[in-house]
């Protein structure tokens, strides 16, 4: 009788053991991998080489929201264009927004450059601010403890080892955190120019300057006559390095640099942007070192 | 214990998630019912266009693809209500305003609701609640809906690559395709690759290709209607990738009664009354280069056989009623290279390569199946938001009215069209 008790007990427990959470960006799930464990099992639907405002959504991602447990996002409006159908075609109440198995990273993070009118004359901007937030590594903390507290809320049984694990990820992380600051130290007050405000959370957290993007307005190509007047701003402020994100054409940023011979420093924003960007630690190692 | 455990830890979530939520009181002037948080998402679409058709406005809409449809192209008044396709003038072309509400309803469902507005007055295009909480991959649907057969289907015309709907499309369902009042249960399968599964229930009043009213005088009806709905839809679709190529395909399937009513044509009118069946498979292949460029392959092929009786109304008619069959086909085909975010260029083919006609009482019905269109267009988009078309349709399958020996004879259409395609509102993303 016991015996049968004990399998009736254990049967969900097996169900549950692992936790399939869909992340929309790969920085989310190595984050989540990091505080779940080898329970919970990270299912990232965007690839980290691409735009993550422009994410193709394709079928095969609707399976992946479908078969979810939950559904963390990075939010600030990043994921507008593409996940929304995806959610509403999967049929699965668990990836619902508003739901406790759905989380919005944005709502824990005090966005920066918040635009105090919006317009899409202005481009198409973030109407909440620049959700790029985890370009700082001391919102990866944050984003840390946050879905430690999710993680517990929907499977309290293991918040042990979501505080155990949560606690080792701080300790390492924090470590870390300190030999990128002593890295950046010279670096504060540096002039840099961007394609998109992609960085803003970086530079904030570094103390550099970006005086300019090479695309006039966000979402917004930019014309040759924008080129010959940034090139004209360039030769007057002087900024020390182009910080080019990995997927847009560096076309632009090719000429200006010809132009100016001001070095183009390709900057990744996430896991897998560049080949040997493997993971968060990999991320700013590089995104700290490659500023000479 | 447990049980306090949870408690202690919900607050404890609930105080931390909630950063910056401090006991405050509001300003006067803030304390008010105001309810503009709950606006529903808003968006408008406007579609215009400027055409050049080498064939005139008024002969334009005389032209036909004998055994399949007529009145295809132009603009048709019908008493007090004005029919007509995508760009159909020469000239200026307003083809509408699209406006698009939609919201959560309440934990349960969603609602969305698109109405086109065009100078001949408001058509709801599509409103539909659909169910969110189902689970187990489960979507249920109803009200005014675009049938999801097909590929093209569920899309909506801004969304198409090209300004115009595929021939065969247009040829057996016309410019809204299945468009229809109903009910649609989709089934998502707990697969690890996209496979999905649905049906749907429609009235069935679809005017190029089904229908279940009567037709004529109620007391005297020249064919007397069905009962509605009328229309069934079902449909498998699957989707996986290798690599960076997305490989999408799907197989459908329509089935309901027929009433097709020509009896106010001036020549030859007629009404037919039967079962119709369309069967459809299409093929999806996208690959992409980085996050703005890539190609793009679609194509869809259109089988129908409609099964029925045909009373010809015309006084002269030698055979005034007699037993029809049709077994039609044809496909698109299409390629559609983005550049990057500024410019998207692509070609389409197309045709009706099987246009069979089987009457009761002497076969002398003209039935030709060298029905072929071809299109290019290149697109320049400004932003997201903005897209402006060129588009050129060489359409070698129209045939004009008998000539005085009863001949058809081919008349091909040149047509240029320059088409914007302006959004604002609420960012709209769209599926696969």
């Amino acid at each position: 009788m016991n015996k049968y008790l004990l399998l009736l007990t254990l049967l969900p427990l097996s169900l549950l053991a692992n936790l399939n959470i869909a992340v929309s960006y790969p920085y989310i799930g190595a984050i989540t991998k990091s505080i779940g464990g080898k329970n919970v099992n990270p299912v990232v639907l965007a690839k980290g080489n691409w735009d993550p405002h422009f994410i193709i959504p394709r079928p095969s991602l609707i399976a992946k929201v479908r078969n979810a447990d939950g559904l963390i996002i990075n939010g600030g409006q990043l994921e507008i264009g593409w996940l929304p159908p995806l959610i509403r075609r999967a049929g699965n109440p668990k990836t619902n927004v508003n739901t406790k198995t759905f989380l919005n990273l944005s709502r824990y993070i005090e966005l920066i450059n918040k635009p105090s009118s919006v317009d899409r004359a202005n481009g198409d901007v973030h109407p909440d601010g620049n959700p790029h937030f985890h370009l700082d590594p001391n919102n990866i903390l944050i984003l840390a403890n946050v879905i430690k507290l999710y993680l517990s809320s929907i499977n309290p049984d293991d918040t042990n080892i979501y505080e155990k694990n949560y606690i080792e990820f701080s300790q390492m992380w924090k470590k870390k955190i300190s030999i990128w600051n002593e890295k950046m130290l010279t670096k504060r007050g540096l002039k840099v120019i961007q394609f998109h405000d992609n960085l803003a959370f970086f530079n904030k957290a570094y103390g550099l300057t970006s005086i300019a993007t090479i695309e006039p307005l966000p979402g917004i190509p930019p014309s040759s006559r924008y080129i010959i007047s940034l090139i004209k701003l360039i030769k007057k402020e002087n900024p020390a390095y182009i910080l080019h994100d990995v997927y847009h054409s560096t076309k632009s940023a090719k000429y200006i640099s010809s132009k100016t011979g001001i070095p183009i420093i390709l900057m990744p924003h996430d896991i897998g942007a560049l080949d040997n960007i493997e993971d968060l630690i990999s991320l700013f190692d590089y995104l700290t070192g490659a500023i000479k | 214990m447990k049980k306090i455990n949870k408690i202690l830890l919900s607050s404890a979530l609930c105080a931390s998630f909630a950063y910056g939520d401090v006991a405050t009181l509001l300003p006067a002037e803030k304390r008010t019912f105001d309810q503009s948080q709950y606006v529903p998402d808003i968006s408008a679409i406007l579609d215009f266009s400027f055409v050049n058709n080498s064939v005139k406005n008024d002969e334009i809409g005389h032209l036909e693809l004998p055994g399949i449809a007529h009145g295809l192209l132009g603009e048709h008044t019908d008493g007090d209500t004005t029919h007509a396709t995508y760009n159909a003038k020469q000239g200026f072309n307003l083809n509408y305003v699209e406006m698009i509400l939609s919201s959560n309803v309440d934990p349960f469902l969603s609602m969305d609701a698109v109405f086109h507005f065009s100078q001949h007055g408001v058509e709801i295009e599509e409103a539909y609640f659909t169910s969110t909480a189902l689970g187990n991959g489960l979507r249920a649907r109803g009200g005014k809906i675009l049938s999801n057969f097909g590929y093209l289907n569920a899309q909506h015309h801004h969304y198409w690559d090209f300004g115009d709907m595929p021939l065969v499309y247009e040829a057996f369902l016309g410019t809204h395709g299945i468009n229809e009042l109903g009910a649609q249960l989709q089934w998502t399968a707990p697969t690890p690759f996209y496979l999905m599964a649905g049906f749907e229930v429609l009235q069935g009043e679809n005017e190029m290709m089904f229908g279940n009213a009567t037709i004529g005088d109620v007391e005297d009806p020249i064919v007397k209607g069905v009962d509605a709905p009328s229309l069934m839809v079902g449909y498998v679709k699957t989707s996986f990738d290798i690599g960076d190529t997305t490989i999408f395909g799907g197989v459908s399937y329509a089935q309901g009664s027929s009433m097709v009513d020509h009896s106010t044509d001036e020549e030859g009118p007629h009404v037919f009354s039967g079962d119709s069946k369309l069967y459809g498979a299409d093929l999806v292949v996208l690959h992409s280069f980085n996050s703005y460029s890539s190609i793009k392959w679609q194509s869809e092929w259109l089988s129908r056989e409609m099964d029925g009786t045909q009373y010809n109304l015309d006084v002269n008619a030698t055979v005034p009623v007699l037993a029809l069959n049709k077994k039609q086909s044809g496909l698109y085909s299409q390629l559609i290279y983005t550049h990057n975010q500024n410019w998207k260029m692509g070609l389409r083919y197309d045709t009706i390569y099987q246009n069979d006609i089987e009457k009761s009482a002497g076969d002398d019905s003209f039935a030709p199946t060298d029905l072929n269109k071809y299109s290019g267009m290149v697109e320049y988009h400004t932003s997201e938001f903005a897209r402006f078309r060129l588009q050129y349709n060489h359409n070698d399958a129209m045939y004009g009215e008998e000539d005085d020996n009863g001949v058809q004879h081919k008349q091909s259409v040149d047509t240029i069209m320059l088409q914007a395609n302006i959004a604002i509102g609420a960012h709209s993303a769209h599926s696969f």
